[in-house]
């Protein structure tokens, strides 16, 4: 029950989050210079952004950059670890162990400063959206070993299942076996896993953009965002520097509260 | 027994328990004593070895120098020296000292200890930044015929060279120790790394007030290395401070609001705030990017479609002016007053860019090859007007079809790609001009300086306006008299409003924040601007 409230509830978000951006005369990157963070008008419902930006927007179009961004990393981050911890299942012990080793590698990596050196590596007139796609690109390829493991560990003890032997028995090759068979039977190991990820990404971008290494502006961010309540001096001229905050704690709430009933 | 916790005493509990903790890692102000931050440790407490801001406050509090230059006026005083004298020549100024200098630890301060000083700052194994100075210190001769009398003898002219010796200061003879033993107002007592350095009152120092009280009337100084604004503004909130040197505009009015006494903008500094494009044959940039950057109509079009009132009112708050040329009006011995330079105008900018062979393709702007014109503006990290200046030109453009990447990197690898890999297209960034000569701007305008940042180290000069600039600030470097150095520099300033090589933005305002309990501070736009005067300053009520 509570789930389905949380997917209904993010459903009206992503929903109403889509309309706020596609609405006619709106844009996140628009700079309304008459109103510098200004409170709410009627020309800008919840108030404008130090550089006359309308805020409201901006938020929408955090919630679909975040949500989108981090659901499409955590899709592949849940894929390549399936494919590494079943590929290693049923591979021979000595292949196993290499993956498991490279997955422990990936493990232990200082991902902030991996993510900083990529980060330098890309030519500086990368533009906003290619910044979001290497951000959560990023995130995508450095998730999956955790998860890798537990699909091994999962795997093996499915291979070792009565139907599995009869299914090898029939005749049925590995990737037929994995995909007919395995698959299925992970999805309840996966699908948790990849609701994980996703407000695990969101907050990691979050934390990325606070330290200028996520989306680049104007490309609206929960890092750069929040970076705004860093300054008592803007805190003081509108209560709705808060917004963002409060709808990232909402949004990952309400993702929270999906994995929860997994 | 039921106890209820609200949103209030949570915060007040909060409150307390940072309150507690700030209070133990923070050593207490003694009575008499001024407390302020620096930014960051000073790298040394050698006077002769000062390069950067921490050093250099800490230099001004402690030692006594022979001539002090008068921040208000920009007129040289006599310290340390009763008098001095500059020969018709120039090559030859001669000091004569006060009777009954004495050092902090009581011993005589002579002209031996004079001599000793200057000639440590001039010994290239000091590697003493203000030598360079002198233009040629190996050449310098310093002699102290009798014991109050120093002559300083120069192989050439140097203009403005009474100014010079407001940085050198005066230490013991054979006697250096980093600030502990000094001739200036404070003695360092105390420092620990990344917390504090603590001063103590000369009780030795020559100067007393017109009613014979010596000075200086403090009885110590805290400064406190935090490199955190919001930490800094709760404390001078709190009195724990008792006054911030460069307020950010942005604190500036949170800080008038609740005591509009408390803070004070004294209008345009002498700083700038800039962009650039790379122009450096060897840079590793298109060779199409190359050509738009050389290319005058396409810098001058930048400018006219710069909004820089907006710049100055949205970035600032409003605590700037718009700036058309590299000589702030504040610096009004050297500001070019009848400069022309290129107004904003978008529609004539999109005319000269149709004029050199740019024109619209859809939204964007192509060159005659038919490349989109983008490109990176590179800044700094950290500094939130710049960001956002960076964020208002990026729009501005767009309204001419310029797509522009704003990129905030940190400030190693800042350096790293303006100076060493010429990695970078263009660039935004302020330059800090704390001296009004001409003078001091020399390494960045001659074209074979390291510091001519659109193309560095030129060989020869790469055009002939740069060549032009070059013979200019050579001339008004010799000049003798003061009309003719004046009249070159306005032509390097009117030659740069032409060329547009760096595009001005606004010169930033001078803002303070100061504590009203403190008397006798006579604040200046000329650094250090609120305690160049500290052996004058005192707190209300305290004698």
């Amino acid at each position: 029950m509570k789930r389905r409230v949380a997917v209904v509830m993010l459903a009206l978000m992503v929903v109403a989050a889509g309309v706020i951006v596609m609405l006619p005369g709106t844009s996140y990157k628009a700079q309304d210079r008459e109103a510098i963070m200004s409170g709410a008008t009627a020309h800008h419902w919840v108030g404008t952004d130090d550089v006359g930006r309308d805020r409201g927007v901006r938020v929408a179009a955090a919630v679909l950059l975040g949500l989108g961004g981090a659901a499409a990393a955590a899709a592949i981050t849940t894929a390549i670890a399936a494919a590494v911890g079943a590929a290693a299942a049923f591979s021979a012990p000595g292949v196993a162990s290499v993956l498991m080793l490279a997955s422990d590698l990936f493990l232990s990596l200082p991902w902030l400063f991996l993510l900083m050196m990529v980060r330098s590596f890309l030519p500086l007139t990368t533009s906003p959206l290619h910044s979001a796609v290497v951000t959560f690109s990023i995130l995508a390829a450095l998730g999956w070993p955790a998860c890798a493991r537990a699909v091994y560990r999962g795997t093996l003890n499915l291979r070792s299942s009565e139907w599995m032997i009869q299914g090898r028995a029939s005749g049925l090759r590995n990737t037929q076996l994995m995909r007919r068979h395995v698959l299925p039977h992970l999805l309840p190991l996966l699908i948790p896993q990849f609701l994980i990820c996703v407000p695990a990404f969101i907050v990691a971008e979050a934390n990325l953009g606070t330290l200028g290494l996520g989306i680049a502006e104007p490309l609206p961010s929960w890092g750069a965002m929040l970076l705004e309540l860093d300054n008592s001096a803007s805190l003081a001229l509108s209560h709705w520097v808060y917004l963002p905050v409060v709808v990232l704690v909402m949004v990952l709430l309400l993702l929270e509260s999906l994995t929860a009933e997994v | 027994m039921n106890v209820r916790f609200g949103v209030r005493q949570v915060t007040a509990l909060v409150s307390v328990i940072f309150g507690l903790v700030g209070a133990c890692q923070m050593p207490s102000k003694g009575p008499g004593e001024l407390a302020w931050a620096m930014r960051y440790d000073p790298k040394t407490f050698d006077p002769a070895k000062v390069d950067e801001q921490a050093s250099e406050e800490v230099r001004f509090l402690t030692d006594g120098v022979l001539i002090r230059v008068n921040r208000r006026t920009q007129q040289p005083e006599p310290e340390l020296a009763a008098s001095w004298n500059v020969s018709r020549d120039g090559r030859m100024i001669s000091f004569r000292l006060r009777q009954g200098l004495r050092f902090s630890d009581g011993s005589a301060l002579t002209s031996r200890d004079v001599a000793w000083s200057l000639r440590r700052v001039l010994d290239p194994a000091t590697a003493a930044p203000v030598a360079d100075e002198f233009l040629a210190p190996q050449e310098v001769k310093v002699e102290a015929p009798d014991a109050l009398t120093v002559k300083v003898h120069l192989p050439k002219r140097v203009i403005g060279i009474e100014n010079v010796f407001d940085e050198i200061a005066i230490e013991p003879a054979e006697r250096p120790s980093e600030g502990k033993v000094t001739s200036g107002p404070f003695t360092v007592v105390d420092y620990k790394r990344g917390q504090y350095v603590r001063l103590a009152r000369n009780a030795n120092y020559w100067r007393r007030d017109a009613a014979g009280v010596q000075l200086p009337y403090l009885t110590g100084i805290r400064l406190d290395v935090l490199n955190n604004r919001e930490r800094e503004i709760s404390l001078f909130e709190r009195g724990e401070y008792d006054l911030i040197d460069s307020l950010p505009p942005d604190y500036f009015g949170l800080l008038q609001k609740k005591n509009p006494r408390a803070v004070l903008d004294l209008g345009p500094s002498l700083n700038t705030e800039e962009m650039w494009f790379n122009q450096a044959p060897g840079a590793p940039l298109p060779d199409y990017e190359k050509a738009w950057f050389r290319n005058r109509a396409f810098r001058v079009a930048v400018s006219q479609a710069i909004h820089r009132a907006d710049l100055a009112r949205i970035a600032y708050d409003g605590h700037a002016t718009p700036a058309y040329g590299f000589v702030s009006p504040a610096n009004r011995a050297w500001h070019n007053d009848g400069l022309r330079f290129p107004h904003e105008d978008v529609a004539a900018a999109a005319q000269l860019l149709a004029g050199a062979g740019f024109h619209k393709s859809g939204s964007s702007l192509v060159d005659a090859g038919g490349h989109a014109v983008k490109f990176s503006i590179l800044t700094n990290a950290g500094n939130a007007a710049r960001l956002k200046i960076a964020t208002l030109i990026q729009q501005d453009l767009a309204a001419i079809g310029m797509q522009v990447t704003v990129v905030a990197l940190d400030f190693p690898a800042l350096i790293d790609r303006l100076m060493h890999k010429q990695d970078y297209e263009a660039c935004l960034l302020g330059l800090s001009n704390v001296e009004p000569d001409p003078n001091t701007q020399m390494n960045m305008w001659i074209s074979s300086s390291p510091n001519h940042q659109w193309d560095p180290s030129e060989k020869t000069p790469a055009t002939p306006w740069e060549a032009q600039i070059d013979k200019l600030m050579q001339e008004q470097g010799t000049a003798l008299l003061q009309k003719n150095r004046k009249l070159a520099f306005d032509q390097v300033q009117q030659i740069v409003a032409d060329e547009q090589p760096f595009i001005y933005l606004v010169y930033p305002n001078t803002l303070y924040a100061l504590s009203p309990s403190l008397v006798g501070v006579e604040p200046s736009i000329f650094q250090p601007g609120l305690i160049w005067n500290i052996a004058n300053v005192r707190r209300q009520g305290t004698k």
